[in-house]
């Protein structure tokens, strides 16, 4: 018979392996797409790998206009970079409004998350066709801008939420006894303090717009984004060239997280050290 | 109490400031009610220059949305805040000329100590130099200087306090709001702080409201002790006035050592009225505007004032049984059971040996002008 402090150490041995095993089912396939986007210029989408070149890279570098991938690239990193500022004032802005608690605020708290419960093909739907009766012209960066928002502003909204709800107001309350507007306090008290809660939603804002397809699809008019492009390569043929894409955008979200991680430790390290 | 305050009015706001240059703050009747809960309930106060104010009371008494009303945190329903003379009812804190202390101190996490005893200077824009020569002054009289560049979340309880006060003082405010300043403190250090704070409140001349619900706090600090309860102030006036005069039941049973009883006046004669209590009758002498006989009334008698060696003089006698003994050091005091079923709390010096046993029957006396009858409102 062993002791409750040795089945403890035990079940740790056996949750941490589960762990790791699940990570490795959560990454491999991203990896695998990785590894096939090296392969040589005569491989296919599957191992064996025929070869190694960086041949598919510049394939995507040097695009005929049937499939160039440059326009849409540049098209979701544009709509994913105003979809992150946007979900970062919007729902910086509702979460302080849900702090003061307003008449309503079960309702607009319920509203909000409908963004995220809502089916995407249908919203996209919905929106496309109330654009048509309201006479309103399809296109990436208004129509498709809109219904994206609608989608990342609730992620972005319960990550504040989460970051008010363990905020000390006193703090808030100090500064404006010190002789602080409400303006400062925000300014100089509140929003440093909130800033991981800032970054977290803009990520969302960033992540959930750039790979957002079934929001887009009705909604994008006549230039497609980065997934409506790669969806519609797909249908023709699948090259490899599609696997370099996903690791160069793979790649790009891991360098912007470690950047704003390493940024926020940065952050903190000089407010401490800093001398008065 | 008086129940119509007049909402503030424009024309007061210009006159006061020579009409009462003395004092630092005066509530008149302010009222303050979330929904269906009235916290505050027509607080008037007046607070003379540079005085020492403990706001008194059990928790939800209103003491803090008093206090949050002089701040500007909240705004009062009804009623008048004037600070230094001048009608600031409606101004936000920051238009205010006072500074505040918060219970766990609400000092800015990311700021380190020198940043935030900074930021009242910052807010009143002064030059540079001008800030960083008061902030080493400060930091130094305050014993902080060593920890001018490090962050709250690295500093002891007493460090945070001290920070806190240093960040509140440094604008040299009319009025400093102390909302429980040391309940977050290890009990050993509160005796010193308290002491120190004393001593800074009488060198600078910063009029203190201190809000707390420890009476030890209120009765060894203020100048003026006002006790409140269910949103209304029973009684205001020094510690002494407090503890030899309590003015209602309530009081007489919130400050430790009172012996509180209730009954009915039974008959008035010479300065003395026999009241008839579920413990006995006994009689308690009356100021010059006495009660009728038939009144619902209360009375108390401080624990020191009874005594178990019992002459002639003590009119009022009493005889129980003594049900547990506790040892302060300087006092000794004894838990007697009452016939009305509540206790009777005798104390006896330290010093003394001890002349009661648990479980001892004994005969306890007082004089009637030992006991209080209380004038406020009997609950």
């Amino acid at each position: 018979m062993i002791g409750w402090k040795s089945r403890l150490r035990l079940t740790g041995w056996l949750l941490g392996t589960l762990t790791v095993i699940f990570l490795i089912y959560q990454w491999l396939p991203i990896f695998t797409l990785g590894l096939l986007s090296f392969s040589g210029p005569t491989g296919g989408t599957t191992f064996p790998m025929n070869g190694t070149s960086l041949h598919w890279y510049e394939e995507v570098w040097r695009a005929t206009v049937m499939n160039d991938f440059k326009p849409p690239l540049l098209r979701s990193t544009l709509l994913a970079a105003a979809c992150a500022v946007t979900t970062i004032v919007l729902s910086t802005m509702a979460a302080q409004a849900m702090r003061g608690r307003f008449r309503g605020n079960g309702w607009f708290f319920y509203l909000m998350l409908l963004g995220i419960m809502a089916p995407g093909i249908l919203v996209g739907f919905g929106f496309a066709i109330m654009m048509r009766l309201l006479g309103v012209e399809l296109s990436w960066d208004t129509t498709t801008f809109l219904v994206q928002v609608s989608w990342t502003l609730p992620f972005g909204f319960l990550t504040m939420l989460a970051v008010f709800n363990r905020f000390d107001t006193r703090v808030e309350e100090a500064a404006l006894t010190l002789g602080a507007s409400r303006l400062t306090t925000f300014r100089r008290i509140t929003l440093p303090l909130i800033v991981p809660g800032v970054i977290g939603a803009g990520l969302f804002g960033f992540s959930l717009s750039y790979d957002e397809y079934p929001r887009s699809m009705f909604t994008i008019g006549p230039d497609a984004t980065l997934p409506l492009a790669v969806m519609a390569q797909l249908d023709r043929q699948i090259t490899p060239e599609i696997y370099a894409i996903g690791t160069m955008t793979t790649l790009f979200s891991l360098i912007a997280v470690t950047l704003c991680t390493f940024g926020l430790w940065a952050m903190r390290r000089s407010t401490s050290l800093r001398r008065a | 109490m008086d129940t119509l305050a007049q909402p503030s009015r424009v024309d007061e706001a210009v006159a006061p400031v020579l009409a009462r240059p003395q004092l630092d703050l005066e509530l008149r009747g302010i009222r303050k009610r979330y929904g269906d809960f009235t916290a505050v309930d027509g607080i008037s106060l007046k607070v003379a220059k540079g005085q020492f104010v403990c706001l008194l009371g059990p928790s939800g008494c209103g003491k803090t949305t008093t206090l949050r009303c002089v701040a500007g945190l909240e705004e009062p329903d009804d009623g008048g805040v004037l600070i230094g003379g001048k009608e600031v009812t409606r101004n936000p804190p920051w238009q205010r000329d006072i500074a505040m202390m918060f219970q766990d101190f609400a000092l800015f996490p990311h700021m380190t100590v020198a940043k935030q005893v900074a930021f009242g200077l910052e807010m009143l824009k002064k030059p540079k130099a001008e800030i960083a020569k008061r902030v080493h002054e400060v930091l130094t009289s305050f014993e902080i200087a060593v920890l001018a560049d490090r962050k709250p979340a690295s500093l002891s309880g007493g460090q945070r306090q001290r920070v806190a006060l240093a960040r509140a003082m440094i604008t040299e405010p009319r009025i400093l709001l102390l909302d429980e300043p040391i309940g977050a403190l290890d009990y050993s250090l509160r005796e010193t702080v308290m002491l120190e704070l004393k001593l800074l409140q009488q060198r600078t001349g910063i009029s203190f409201i201190w809000v707390t619900h420890d009476q030890n706090e209120a009765f060894s600090l203020g100048d003026l002790v006002v006790v409140m309860n269910h949103a209304h102030i029973e009684q205001q006036g020094t510690p002494e006035e407090i503890l030899q005069r309590p003015a209602t039941a309530f009081v007489a049973g919130f400050v430790q050592g009172n012996n509180v009883f209730r009954g009915r006046v039974v008959e008035v004669t010479a300065g003395l009225a026999k009241v008839a209590t579920a413990a006995g009758s006994f009689l308690v002498s009356v100021g010059p505007s006495p009660p009728l006989a038939g009144d619902e009334v209360s009375f108390s008698v401080r624990a020191e004032r009874i005594t178990d060696i019992v002459s002639d003089r003590h009119l009022n006698v009493l005889s129980a049984r003594c049900t547990a003994v506790e040892y302060f050091g300087s006092v000794r005091r004894h838990i007697f059971e009452r016939a009305d079923g509540e206790v009777l709390k005798y104390d006896q010096f330290g010093a003394h040996a001890a002349r009661i046993a648990v479980g001892q029957r004994s005969t306890l006396g007082w004089q009637p002008e030992d006991s209080v009858l209380h004038t406020g409102r009997v609950e």
